[in-house]
Protein backbone atom coordinates (compact mmCIF):
# COMPACT_ATOMS: atom_id res chain seq x y z
CA UNK A 1 0.00 0.00 0.00
CA UNK A 2 1.45 3.19 -1.19
CA UNK A 3 0.29 6.59 0.24
CA UNK A 4 1.34 9.54 -1.54
CA UNK A 5 0.05 13.09 -0.50
CA UNK A 6 -0.06 15.81 -3.07
CA UNK A 7 0.90 19.47 -1.68
CA UNK A 8 2.33 22.65 -3.23
CA UNK A 9 5.11 24.22 -0.96
CA UNK A 10 5.43 27.67 -2.10
CA UNK A 11 1.75 28.34 -1.21
CA UNK A 12 1.73 29.12 2.72
CA UNK A 13 -0.97 32.01 3.40
CA UNK A 14 -3.87 31.18 4.44
CA UNK A 15 -5.77 31.95 1.30
CA UNK A 16 -3.94 29.65 -0.40
CA UNK A 17 -4.50 27.17 1.75
CA UNK A 18 -7.91 27.57 1.30
CA UNK A 19 -7.90 27.26 -2.30
CA UNK A 20 -5.56 24.30 -2.12
CA UNK A 21 -7.03 20.68 -2.38
CA UNK A 22 -5.00 17.96 -0.85
CA UNK A 23 -6.38 14.62 -1.75
CA UNK A 24 -4.30 11.38 -0.57
CA UNK A 25 -4.37 9.16 -3.57
CA UNK A 26 -4.27 5.58 -2.68
CA UNK A 27 -2.52 2.61 -4.47
CA UNK A 28 -4.23 -0.19 -3.44
CA UNK A 29 -7.58 -0.48 -1.30
CA UNK A 30 -6.03 1.23 2.03
CA UNK A 31 -6.07 -0.38 5.36
CA UNK A 32 -7.81 3.01 6.91
CA UNK A 33 -11.26 1.03 8.42
CA UNK A 34 -9.21 -1.87 10.15
CA UNK A 35 -7.21 1.27 12.21
CA UNK A 36 -10.89 2.13 13.52
CA UNK A 37 -11.71 -1.34 14.16
CA UNK A 38 -8.95 -2.32 15.72
CA UNK A 39 -8.76 0.19 18.75
CA UNK A 40 -9.85 -2.41 21.75
CA UNK A 41 -10.24 0.71 23.83
CA UNK A 42 -10.40 4.45 23.96
CA UNK A 43 -12.88 7.05 22.51
CA UNK A 44 -14.41 5.54 19.14
CA UNK A 45 -13.69 7.71 15.84
CA UNK A 46 -16.76 9.68 15.41
CA UNK A 47 -15.31 9.25 11.44
CA UNK A 48 -16.02 6.18 11.80
CA UNK A 49 -19.38 5.75 10.06
CA UNK A 50 -18.25 8.00 7.54
CA UNK A 51 -15.18 6.64 6.09
CA UNK A 52 -15.04 6.14 2.45
CA UNK A 53 -12.43 5.02 0.08
CA UNK A 54 -9.44 6.95 -1.04
CA UNK A 55 -9.39 8.16 -4.32
CA UNK A 56 -7.82 5.26 -6.75
CA UNK A 57 -5.55 6.90 -9.45
CA UNK A 58 -6.21 2.96 -11.50
CA UNK A 59 -9.40 3.21 -11.18
CA UNK A 60 -9.52 6.67 -12.62
CA UNK A 61 -7.37 6.55 -15.34
CA UNK A 62 -7.67 3.45 -16.21
CA UNK A 63 -11.15 1.86 -17.67
CA UNK A 64 -10.28 -1.33 -19.46
CA UNK A 65 -6.83 -2.71 -17.71
CA UNK A 66 -6.54 -5.62 -20.35
CA UNK A 67 -6.13 -3.35 -23.01
CA UNK A 68 -4.09 -0.46 -21.43
CA UNK A 69 -0.57 0.54 -22.23
CA UNK A 70 1.49 2.99 -20.44
CA UNK A 71 3.92 4.42 -23.51
CA UNK A 72 6.77 7.38 -23.27
CA UNK A 73 6.96 9.94 -25.41
CA UNK A 74 9.83 12.09 -26.42
CA UNK A 75 9.76 15.56 -28.82
CA UNK A 76 7.49 18.22 -29.02
CA UNK A 77 5.36 17.77 -31.64
CA UNK A 78 1.92 17.64 -29.54
CA UNK A 79 3.06 20.22 -27.54
CA UNK A 80 -0.27 22.26 -27.55
CA UNK A 81 -2.35 19.05 -27.09
CA UNK A 82 -0.71 19.19 -23.66
CA UNK A 83 1.98 16.68 -24.04
CA UNK A 84 5.01 17.43 -22.83
CA UNK A 85 8.43 16.95 -24.85
CA UNK A 86 8.17 14.14 -21.95
CA UNK A 87 5.28 12.61 -20.88
CA UNK A 88 3.85 9.61 -20.03
CA UNK A 89 0.38 8.71 -22.02
CA UNK A 90 -2.18 5.80 -21.13
CA UNK A 91 -3.29 4.25 -24.08
CA UNK A 92 -6.38 2.40 -24.28
CA UNK A 93 -6.64 0.01 -27.21
CA UNK A 94 -10.46 -1.16 -26.83
CA UNK A 95 -11.43 2.34 -28.06
CA UNK A 96 -12.27 2.90 -31.66
CA UNK A 97 -10.50 5.85 -32.86
CA UNK A 98 -13.11 8.22 -34.07
CA UNK A 99 -11.71 11.70 -35.90
CA UNK A 100 -10.17 14.40 -33.29
CA UNK A 101 -8.73 11.80 -31.06
CA UNK A 102 -5.46 11.51 -30.45
CA UNK A 103 -3.73 8.18 -31.18
CA UNK A 104 -0.61 5.86 -31.59
CA UNK A 105 -0.85 5.18 -34.87
CA UNK A 106 2.24 2.61 -36.55
CA UNK A 107 2.85 4.03 -40.26
CA UNK A 108 4.71 2.44 -41.87
CA UNK A 109 6.43 0.51 -39.28
CA UNK A 110 6.87 3.44 -37.34
CA UNK A 111 5.38 4.51 -34.17
CA UNK A 112 4.00 8.18 -34.00
CA UNK A 113 1.58 9.93 -31.54
CA UNK A 114 -1.12 12.24 -33.50
CA UNK A 115 -4.37 13.81 -33.36
CA UNK A 116 -6.50 11.81 -36.26
CA UNK A 117 -8.25 13.87 -38.51
CA UNK A 118 -10.93 11.82 -40.51
CA UNK A 119 -11.96 14.51 -43.54
CA UNK A 120 -13.27 14.62 -46.78
CA UNK A 121 -10.24 14.39 -47.89
CA UNK A 122 -8.57 11.63 -46.58
CA UNK A 123 -7.38 10.49 -43.38
CA UNK A 124 -4.89 13.00 -41.67
CA UNK A 125 -2.43 12.52 -38.63
CA UNK A 126 -2.19 16.28 -37.74
CA UNK A 127 0.93 17.53 -34.92
CA UNK A 128 -0.40 20.17 -32.19
CA UNK A 129 2.85 22.59 -32.61
CA UNK A 130 2.93 24.86 -35.89
CA UNK A 131 6.19 23.64 -36.12
CA UNK A 132 5.08 20.46 -37.88
CA UNK A 133 3.05 19.60 -41.04
CA UNK A 134 0.28 17.61 -40.85
CA UNK A 135 1.02 14.15 -42.73
CA UNK A 136 -2.20 12.86 -45.35
CA UNK A 137 -2.13 8.95 -45.20
CA UNK A 138 -2.29 7.91 -48.65
CA UNK A 139 -3.40 4.44 -49.59
CA UNK A 140 0.32 3.07 -50.24
CA UNK A 141 1.08 4.01 -46.48
CA UNK A 142 0.96 0.85 -44.24
CA UNK A 143 -1.12 2.60 -41.66
CA UNK A 144 -2.84 1.43 -38.35
CA UNK A 145 -4.43 3.18 -35.23
CA UNK A 146 -2.41 1.15 -32.27
CA UNK A 147 -4.35 3.07 -29.67
CA UNK A 148 -6.28 5.99 -28.32
CA UNK A 149 -4.59 8.25 -25.67
CA UNK A 150 -7.45 8.61 -23.00
CA UNK A 151 -4.99 10.31 -20.63
CA UNK A 152 -1.75 12.25 -20.07
CA UNK A 153 0.60 12.14 -17.58
CA UNK A 154 2.97 14.81 -17.06
CA UNK A 155 5.46 15.71 -14.61
CA UNK A 156 5.59 19.98 -14.13
CA UNK A 157 9.41 19.73 -14.37
CA UNK A 158 8.92 18.75 -17.99
CA UNK A 159 6.92 21.44 -19.09
CA UNK B 1 -20.70 -26.19 -27.43
CA UNK B 2 -16.86 -25.73 -26.57
CA UNK B 3 -14.51 -23.41 -28.17
CA UNK B 4 -10.70 -23.14 -27.98
CA UNK B 5 -8.80 -20.01 -28.43
CA UNK B 6 -5.52 -20.01 -29.07
CA UNK B 7 -3.00 -17.20 -29.67
CA UNK B 8 -1.02 -17.28 -33.24
CA UNK B 9 2.74 -17.62 -32.61
CA UNK B 10 2.06 -16.42 -29.07
CA UNK B 11 5.59 -15.51 -28.11
CA UNK B 12 6.15 -13.75 -31.98
CA UNK B 13 3.22 -11.90 -31.41
CA UNK B 14 3.70 -10.45 -28.16
CA UNK B 15 7.41 -9.30 -29.76
CA UNK B 16 5.31 -7.88 -32.37
CA UNK B 17 2.65 -6.01 -30.85
CA UNK B 18 5.65 -3.33 -29.27
CA UNK B 19 7.74 -3.85 -32.71
CA UNK B 20 5.11 -3.27 -35.69
CA UNK B 21 8.39 -3.13 -38.15
CA UNK B 22 8.56 -7.15 -37.53
CA UNK B 23 5.21 -7.49 -39.02
CA UNK B 24 5.47 -9.94 -42.34
CA UNK B 25 9.08 -10.58 -41.39
CA UNK B 26 10.93 -13.59 -40.17
CA UNK B 27 10.98 -13.88 -36.30
CA UNK B 28 11.97 -16.74 -33.99
CA UNK B 29 12.14 -16.54 -29.86
CA UNK B 30 14.49 -18.77 -28.45
CA UNK B 31 13.95 -20.57 -25.80
CA UNK B 32 16.14 -20.47 -21.84
CA UNK B 33 19.50 -19.50 -22.29
CA UNK B 34 19.22 -19.05 -26.11
CA UNK B 35 19.36 -23.15 -26.98
CA UNK B 36 17.12 -23.06 -29.23
CA UNK B 37 14.19 -22.12 -31.29
CA UNK B 38 10.29 -21.68 -29.49
CA UNK B 39 8.63 -19.80 -31.46
CA UNK B 40 8.54 -18.90 -35.31
CA UNK B 41 7.01 -16.33 -37.47
CA UNK B 42 4.89 -17.80 -40.35
CA UNK B 43 7.85 -16.42 -42.46
CA UNK B 44 10.71 -18.06 -40.33
CA UNK B 45 8.89 -20.96 -40.53
CA UNK B 46 8.74 -21.32 -44.59
CA UNK B 47 12.68 -20.36 -44.08
CA UNK B 48 12.71 -24.02 -43.10
CA UNK B 49 13.00 -23.27 -39.17
CA UNK B 50 12.07 -25.77 -37.41
CA UNK B 51 10.03 -26.26 -33.34
CA UNK B 52 13.15 -26.73 -31.39
CA UNK B 53 16.05 -26.38 -33.98
CA UNK B 54 19.71 -25.37 -31.93
CA UNK B 55 20.35 -21.74 -32.70
CA UNK B 56 23.90 -22.76 -33.59
CA UNK B 57 22.01 -24.87 -36.47
CA UNK B 58 20.19 -22.13 -37.76
CA UNK B 59 22.82 -19.35 -37.57
CA UNK B 60 23.33 -19.31 -41.21
CA UNK B 61 19.05 -18.95 -41.94
CA UNK B 62 19.02 -16.20 -39.55
CA UNK B 63 22.19 -14.36 -40.86
CA UNK B 64 21.31 -14.52 -44.79
CA UNK B 65 17.53 -13.72 -44.59
CA UNK B 66 17.83 -11.42 -41.83
CA UNK B 67 16.17 -12.90 -39.14
CA UNK B 68 14.51 -10.87 -35.88
CA UNK B 69 15.78 -13.08 -32.89
CA UNK B 70 14.50 -12.49 -29.59
CA UNK B 71 15.23 -14.31 -25.83
CA UNK B 72 12.46 -15.14 -24.16
CA UNK B 73 10.56 -12.57 -22.49
CA UNK B 74 8.45 -14.46 -20.17
CA UNK B 75 7.53 -11.52 -17.89
CA UNK B 76 5.87 -10.00 -21.43
CA UNK B 77 4.68 -12.70 -22.62
CA UNK B 78 2.93 -13.99 -18.73
CA UNK B 79 1.16 -10.25 -19.08
CA UNK B 80 -0.02 -10.71 -22.57
CA UNK B 81 -1.40 -14.00 -21.72
CA UNK B 82 -3.49 -12.41 -18.64
CA UNK B 83 -4.24 -10.07 -20.32
CA UNK B 84 -5.55 -12.41 -23.23
CA UNK B 85 -7.05 -14.52 -20.82
CA UNK B 86 -9.22 -12.20 -19.02
CA UNK B 87 -10.60 -10.75 -22.22
CA UNK B 88 -11.72 -14.59 -23.23
CA UNK B 89 -13.34 -14.64 -19.78
CA UNK B 90 -15.59 -12.31 -20.40
CA UNK B 91 -17.62 -14.20 -22.91
CA UNK B 92 -18.19 -17.24 -20.52
CA UNK B 93 -17.85 -17.88 -16.78
CA UNK B 94 -16.60 -21.24 -17.73
CA UNK B 95 -13.29 -21.62 -19.39
CA UNK B 96 -10.20 -23.30 -18.65
CA UNK B 97 -6.97 -21.99 -19.14
CA UNK B 98 -4.87 -24.99 -20.69
CA UNK B 99 -1.81 -22.99 -21.75
CA UNK B 100 0.07 -19.82 -21.61
CA UNK B 101 -1.39 -19.25 -24.94
CA UNK B 102 -4.65 -21.05 -25.29
CA UNK B 103 -8.17 -21.76 -23.13
CA UNK B 104 -11.17 -23.56 -24.16
CA UNK B 105 -14.57 -21.72 -23.34
CA UNK B 106 -17.78 -23.68 -22.36
CA UNK B 107 -20.85 -22.03 -23.59
CA UNK B 108 -23.05 -24.92 -22.48
CA UNK B 109 -24.70 -23.29 -20.19
CA UNK B 110 -25.03 -19.90 -22.49
CA UNK B 111 -27.86 -18.86 -25.24
CA UNK B 112 -25.42 -17.75 -27.64
CA UNK B 113 -27.24 -17.82 -31.43
CA UNK B 114 -24.92 -17.79 -34.01
CA UNK B 115 -21.71 -19.53 -32.42
CA UNK B 116 -20.08 -18.64 -36.07
CA UNK B 117 -20.45 -14.73 -35.43
CA UNK B 118 -19.61 -15.46 -31.52
CA UNK B 119 -16.56 -17.01 -32.45
CA UNK B 120 -15.85 -13.87 -34.86
CA UNK B 121 -16.01 -11.37 -31.92
CA UNK B 122 -13.93 -13.27 -29.90
CA UNK B 123 -11.22 -13.06 -32.26
CA UNK B 124 -11.96 -9.18 -32.95
CA UNK B 125 -11.90 -8.44 -29.16
CA UNK B 126 -8.61 -10.14 -28.27
CA UNK B 127 -7.02 -8.47 -31.39
CA UNK B 128 -8.10 -5.05 -30.72
CA UNK B 129 -7.57 -4.92 -27.28
CA UNK B 130 -4.09 -6.83 -27.11
CA UNK B 131 -2.41 -6.78 -31.31
CA UNK B 132 -2.41 -10.82 -30.28
CA UNK B 133 -4.16 -12.69 -33.16
CA UNK B 134 -6.12 -15.35 -32.02
CA UNK B 135 -7.46 -18.82 -33.95
CA UNK B 136 -10.89 -20.05 -32.86
CA UNK B 137 -12.15 -23.84 -33.17
CA UNK B 138 -15.75 -24.18 -32.39
CA UNK B 139 -17.40 -27.57 -31.82
CA UNK B 140 -19.49 -30.38 -29.18
CA UNK B 141 -16.71 -31.31 -27.51
CA UNK B 142 -12.95 -30.49 -26.31
CA UNK B 143 -11.36 -32.73 -29.10
CA UNK B 144 -13.59 -31.53 -31.95
CA UNK B 145 -13.00 -27.89 -30.92
CA UNK B 146 -8.90 -28.41 -30.92
CA UNK B 147 -9.68 -29.81 -34.51
CA UNK B 148 -11.85 -27.17 -35.92
CA UNK B 149 -9.08 -24.59 -34.18
CA UNK B 150 -6.58 -26.66 -36.51
CA UNK B 151 -8.53 -26.44 -39.71
CA UNK B 152 -9.20 -22.94 -39.49
CA UNK B 153 -5.51 -22.61 -39.00
CA UNK B 154 -4.86 -24.63 -42.41
CA UNK B 155 -8.04 -23.71 -44.27
CA UNK B 156 -9.39 -20.76 -43.20
CA UNK B 157 -6.36 -18.57 -43.23
CA UNK B 158 -7.96 -15.23 -43.02
CA UNK B 159 -11.10 -15.87 -40.83
CA UNK B 160 -8.64 -17.91 -37.99
CA UNK B 161 -12.41 -18.75 -36.98
CA UNK B 162 -14.32 -22.43 -37.78
CA UNK B 163 -17.08 -23.11 -36.01
CA UNK B 164 -18.83 -27.08 -36.41
CA UNK B 165 -22.09 -26.11 -36.61
CA UNK B 166 -23.64 -29.93 -37.70
CA UNK B 167 -22.56 -33.41 -38.78
CA UNK B 168 -21.55 -32.41 -42.10
CA UNK B 169 -19.19 -30.35 -40.76
CA UNK B 170 -18.37 -32.63 -37.78
CA UNK B 171 -17.35 -34.87 -40.89
CA UNK B 172 -15.61 -32.63 -42.94
CA UNK B 173 -12.47 -31.74 -40.08
CA UNK B 174 -12.59 -35.93 -39.55
CA UNK B 175 -11.86 -36.71 -42.96
CA UNK B 176 -9.12 -33.73 -43.10
CA UNK B 177 -7.53 -34.50 -39.66
CA UNK B 178 -5.36 -37.18 -39.58
CA UNK B 179 -4.65 -39.53 -36.91
CA UNK B 180 -1.39 -38.09 -35.89
CA UNK B 181 -3.02 -35.07 -35.50
CA UNK B 182 -5.53 -35.98 -32.84
CA UNK B 183 -5.39 -34.19 -29.91
CA UNK B 184 -4.07 -36.90 -27.10
CA UNK B 185 -2.74 -39.48 -29.86
CA UNK B 186 1.04 -39.91 -29.59
CA UNK B 187 3.65 -41.35 -31.59
CA UNK B 188 3.73 -44.23 -30.60
CA UNK B 189 -0.29 -44.47 -31.42
CA UNK B 190 0.11 -42.85 -34.47
CA UNK B 191 2.30 -45.72 -35.83
CA UNK B 192 -0.20 -48.53 -34.40
CA UNK B 193 -3.32 -47.41 -35.79
CA UNK B 194 -1.18 -45.97 -39.20
CA UNK B 195 -0.51 -50.02 -39.78
CA UNK B 196 -4.04 -51.09 -38.70
CA UNK B 197 -5.68 -49.28 -41.38
CA UNK B 198 -6.78 -46.27 -40.09
CA UNK B 199 -5.49 -43.02 -41.66
CA UNK B 200 -7.61 -39.83 -40.68
CA UNK B 201 -9.85 -39.71 -37.47
CA UNK B 202 -13.04 -40.25 -39.45
CA UNK B 203 -11.59 -43.87 -39.80
CA UNK B 204 -11.60 -44.14 -36.40
CA UNK B 205 -14.41 -42.99 -35.72
CA UNK B 206 -16.21 -46.11 -37.69
CA UNK B 207 -13.71 -48.14 -35.91
CA UNK B 208 -15.05 -51.24 -33.56
CA UNK B 209 -15.44 -49.96 -29.93
CA UNK B 210 -14.33 -53.59 -28.75
CA UNK B 211 -11.28 -52.90 -30.92
CA UNK B 212 -10.43 -49.71 -29.79
CA UNK B 213 -11.23 -50.59 -25.98
CA UNK B 214 -9.16 -53.42 -26.24
CA UNK B 215 -6.00 -52.13 -28.13
CA UNK B 216 -6.16 -48.23 -26.48
CA UNK B 217 -8.17 -49.03 -23.47
CA UNK B 218 -11.30 -46.91 -21.81
CA UNK B 219 -8.88 -43.36 -22.76
CA UNK B 220 -8.85 -44.44 -26.58
CA UNK B 221 -12.82 -44.46 -26.28
CA UNK B 222 -13.07 -41.64 -24.86
CA UNK B 223 -11.44 -40.24 -27.40
CA UNK B 224 -13.77 -41.95 -30.12
CA UNK B 225 -16.36 -40.83 -28.27
CA UNK B 226 -15.55 -37.39 -27.85
CA UNK B 227 -14.92 -37.47 -31.63
CA UNK B 228 -18.69 -38.23 -32.48
CA UNK B 229 -19.67 -35.23 -30.35
CA UNK B 230 -20.38 -36.71 -26.77
CA UNK B 231 -18.03 -35.14 -24.82
CA UNK B 232 -16.11 -36.89 -22.20
CA UNK B 233 -12.94 -35.49 -21.10
CA UNK B 234 -13.15 -33.58 -17.72
CA UNK B 235 -13.77 -29.96 -17.45
CA UNK B 236 -10.90 -28.23 -15.09
CA UNK B 237 -12.02 -25.03 -13.96
CA UNK B 238 -9.23 -24.39 -11.72
CA UNK B 239 -5.73 -25.65 -11.86
CA UNK B 240 -5.34 -28.09 -9.47
CA UNK B 241 -3.12 -27.09 -6.28
CA UNK B 242 1.10 -27.37 -7.03
CA UNK B 243 2.48 -30.39 -5.35
CA UNK B 244 5.56 -28.90 -6.23
CA UNK B 245 7.38 -25.66 -6.73
CA UNK B 246 10.40 -25.99 -9.06
CA UNK B 247 12.96 -23.22 -9.80
CA UNK B 248 15.86 -24.51 -11.50
CA UNK B 249 17.74 -23.21 -14.38
CA UNK B 250 20.60 -24.43 -16.83
CA UNK B 251 23.96 -21.69 -16.41
CA UNK B 252 24.84 -19.44 -18.97
CA UNK B 253 28.67 -20.87 -18.88
CA UNK B 254 29.73 -24.05 -17.09
CA UNK B 255 30.43 -22.84 -13.68
CA UNK B 256 32.91 -24.11 -10.93
CA UNK B 257 33.42 -21.58 -8.51
CA UNK B 258 31.42 -22.24 -5.56
CA UNK B 259 30.46 -18.61 -4.46
CA UNK B 260 28.84 -18.38 -7.60
CA UNK B 261 27.01 -21.83 -7.40
CA UNK B 262 25.88 -20.16 -3.82
CA UNK B 263 24.71 -16.91 -5.31
CA UNK B 264 22.54 -18.57 -8.15
CA UNK B 265 21.35 -21.31 -5.96
CA UNK B 266 19.81 -18.71 -3.19
CA UNK B 267 18.09 -16.96 -6.34
CA UNK B 268 16.56 -20.27 -7.08
CA UNK B 269 15.77 -20.18 -3.55
CA UNK B 270 14.12 -16.69 -2.62
CA UNK B 271 12.55 -17.14 -6.05
CA UNK B 272 10.57 -20.36 -4.83
CA UNK B 273 9.85 -18.93 -1.85
CA UNK B 274 8.63 -15.86 -3.85
CA UNK B 275 6.04 -18.57 -5.36
CA UNK B 276 5.46 -20.24 -2.20
CA UNK B 277 4.18 -16.84 -0.30
CA UNK B 278 2.23 -15.77 -3.83
CA UNK B 279 -0.17 -18.63 -3.17
CA UNK B 280 -0.30 -18.07 0.35
CA UNK B 281 1.31 -21.40 1.43
CA UNK B 282 4.20 -23.24 3.13
CA UNK B 283 6.43 -25.98 2.03
CA UNK B 284 7.87 -28.76 4.19
CA UNK B 285 10.39 -30.43 2.30
CA UNK B 286 12.88 -29.44 0.34
CA UNK B 287 14.84 -30.85 -3.11
CA UNK B 288 18.58 -29.52 -3.85
CA UNK B 289 19.92 -30.59 -7.11
CA UNK B 290 23.83 -29.78 -9.10
CA UNK B 291 24.49 -31.43 -12.47
CA UNK B 292 27.30 -31.30 -15.58
CA UNK B 293 26.61 -31.35 -18.69
CA UNK B 294 26.51 -34.98 -20.01
CA UNK B 295 26.52 -34.01 -23.51
CA UNK B 296 30.09 -32.94 -22.87
CA UNK B 297 31.55 -36.19 -22.53
CA UNK B 298 35.00 -34.80 -22.34
CA UNK B 299 34.29 -33.68 -18.79
CA UNK B 300 33.98 -35.60 -15.56
CA UNK B 301 30.03 -36.35 -14.80
CA UNK B 302 28.49 -35.45 -11.82
CA UNK B 303 25.18 -35.33 -10.49
CA UNK B 304 24.26 -35.69 -6.56
CA UNK B 305 20.78 -34.14 -4.84
CA UNK B 306 19.54 -34.01 -1.51
CA UNK B 307 16.41 -33.89 0.39
CA UNK B 308 16.00 -31.49 3.28
CA UNK B 309 12.87 -31.85 5.84
CA UNK B 310 12.17 -28.42 7.19
CA UNK B 311 11.33 -28.69 10.82
CA UNK B 312 8.23 -26.57 10.49
CA UNK B 313 6.74 -25.92 6.46
CA UNK B 314 7.16 -22.35 5.77
CA UNK B 315 7.84 -20.13 2.82
CA UNK B 316 10.61 -17.05 3.98
CA UNK B 317 13.21 -16.77 1.97
CA UNK B 318 15.89 -16.21 4.64
CA UNK B 319 15.08 -19.86 6.17
CA UNK B 320 14.58 -21.63 2.54
CA UNK B 321 17.66 -20.14 1.18
CA UNK B 322 19.25 -21.15 4.63
CA UNK B 323 18.15 -24.57 3.69
CA UNK B 324 19.68 -24.74 0.47
CA UNK B 325 23.21 -23.33 1.20
CA UNK B 326 23.45 -26.16 4.09
CA UNK B 327 22.31 -28.41 0.95
CA UNK B 328 24.83 -27.32 -1.44
CA UNK B 329 27.49 -27.73 1.54
CA UNK B 330 26.07 -31.15 1.43
CA UNK B 331 26.26 -31.98 -2.24
CA UNK B 332 29.07 -29.60 -3.65
CA UNK B 333 32.01 -31.51 -4.93
CA UNK B 334 35.58 -29.46 -6.19
CA UNK B 335 36.71 -30.09 -9.57
CA UNK B 336 33.73 -30.27 -11.92
CA UNK B 337 32.25 -28.18 -14.28
CA UNK B 338 28.75 -27.16 -13.78
CA UNK B 339 25.86 -26.66 -16.10
CA UNK B 340 22.69 -26.45 -13.84
CA UNK B 341 21.23 -26.54 -10.26
CA UNK B 342 17.73 -26.64 -8.88
CA UNK B 343 15.59 -26.12 -5.65
CA UNK B 344 12.43 -27.99 -5.66
CA UNK B 345 10.14 -27.74 -2.82
CA UNK B 346 7.43 -30.23 -1.70
CA UNK B 347 4.30 -31.13 0.45
CA UNK B 348 2.80 -27.51 -0.05
CA UNK B 349 0.56 -26.84 2.43
CA UNK B 350 -1.88 -23.67 2.68
CA UNK B 351 0.10 -21.03 5.09
CA UNK B 352 -2.88 -21.04 7.50
CA UNK B 353 -2.70 -24.79 8.42
CA UNK B 354 1.11 -24.81 9.74
CA UNK B 355 1.79 -27.68 12.39
CA UNK B 356 4.33 -25.97 14.89
CA UNK B 357 6.86 -27.15 16.54
CA UNK B 358 7.73 -27.62 20.44
CA UNK B 359 11.16 -26.59 19.72
CA UNK B 360 10.62 -24.02 17.76
CA UNK B 361 13.25 -21.15 18.25
CA UNK B 362 12.44 -19.28 14.55
CA UNK B 363 10.31 -15.83 15.59
CA UNK B 364 7.84 -16.77 12.99
CA UNK B 365 6.09 -13.47 13.52
CA UNK B 366 8.62 -11.61 12.57
CA UNK B 367 10.09 -13.73 9.65
CA UNK B 368 6.58 -12.99 8.18
CA UNK B 369 6.25 -8.95 8.69
CA UNK B 370 10.18 -8.92 7.89
CA UNK B 371 9.14 -11.21 4.11
CA UNK B 372 5.89 -9.01 3.73
CA UNK B 373 7.68 -5.78 4.00
CA UNK B 374 10.09 -6.66 1.38
CA UNK B 375 7.40 -8.26 -0.94
CA UNK B 376 6.27 -4.83 -0.65
CA UNK B 377 9.09 -2.94 -1.44
CA UNK B 378 9.87 -5.38 -4.40
CA UNK B 379 6.84 -4.60 -6.01
CA UNK B 380 7.39 -1.19 -5.88
CA UNK B 381 10.64 -0.68 -6.51
CA UNK B 382 11.54 -3.99 -8.76
CA UNK B 383 12.34 -7.17 -8.59
CA UNK B 384 14.87 -7.74 -6.12
CA UNK B 385 15.63 -4.89 -4.94
CA UNK B 386 15.74 -5.79 -1.78
CA UNK B 387 17.49 -8.86 -1.23
CA UNK B 388 19.61 -10.83 0.84
CA UNK B 389 23.25 -10.99 0.53
CA UNK B 390 24.41 -14.37 -0.47
CA UNK B 391 22.09 -13.50 -3.97
CA UNK B 392 24.92 -11.43 -4.77
CA UNK B 393 25.06 -8.71 -7.60
CA UNK B 394 27.26 -10.38 -9.99
CA UNK B 395 24.88 -13.15 -11.80
CA UNK B 396 28.41 -14.57 -12.97
CA UNK B 397 25.89 -17.87 -13.39
CA UNK B 398 22.92 -16.16 -15.33
CA UNK B 399 21.62 -17.47 -18.28
CA UNK B 400 22.04 -16.13 -21.62
CA UNK B 401 19.29 -13.27 -22.64
CA UNK B 402 20.88 -11.61 -25.16
CA UNK B 403 18.55 -10.70 -27.47
CA UNK B 404 16.11 -10.35 -24.84
CA UNK B 405 13.62 -7.30 -25.18
CA UNK B 406 11.92 -4.95 -22.76
CA UNK B 407 9.53 -5.61 -20.30
CA UNK B 408 7.12 -2.98 -22.02
CA UNK B 409 3.54 -3.89 -19.85
CA UNK B 410 5.31 -4.46 -16.20
CA UNK B 411 7.92 -2.10 -15.29
CA UNK B 412 7.40 1.47 -15.49
CA UNK B 413 11.59 2.23 -16.47
CA UNK B 414 11.16 -0.05 -19.99
CA UNK B 415 8.09 1.81 -21.30
CA UNK B 416 7.51 1.54 -25.08
CA UNK B 417 9.12 4.95 -26.00
CA UNK B 418 8.19 6.62 -29.28
CA UNK B 419 9.56 9.81 -30.76
CA UNK B 420 7.17 12.40 -31.82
Amino acid sequence: MLKVCFFAKNISNEEGLNRLKIYHIAKTTPAKVLIFHSIPAGFPSPAADYIEDRIDLNELLIKTPSATFFVKVEGDSMIDAFIPPKGLLVVDRFINAATGDIVVAVLNGEFTVKRLLKTQAGIFLSPANPKYKPIKVTEEMDFQVWGVVTKIISDPKDM
Amino acid sequence: MFALVDCNNFYVSCERVFNPKLEGKPVIVLSNNDGCAIARSEEAKALGIDMGMPTFMIEEIIREHNVAVFSSNYTLYGDMSDRVMKILAGFTPNIEFYSIDEAFLDFTELKYDDLHQLGVKIRRAVTQQTGIPVTVGIAPTKTLAKMANRYAKNKKKDLRVHCLKDQQDINEVLQFTKVGDIWGIGRQYEKFLLKNGYKSAADLVKANDEWIRKNMSVVGQRMVNELCGIPCIKWEDEPPAKKAICTSRSFGHLVTNKDHLKEAISNYANNVALKLRSQHSCAKQMHVFLQTNPFRTEDKQYFRSVDIELPVATNSSNEIIQYAMKGLDIIYSTGYKFLKAGVIVMEIIPEDQIQKGLFDTVDRERNKIVMNTMDKVNKVFGRDVVRFAVQGYEKKWKLKAAYISRRYTTNIYELLTIKI
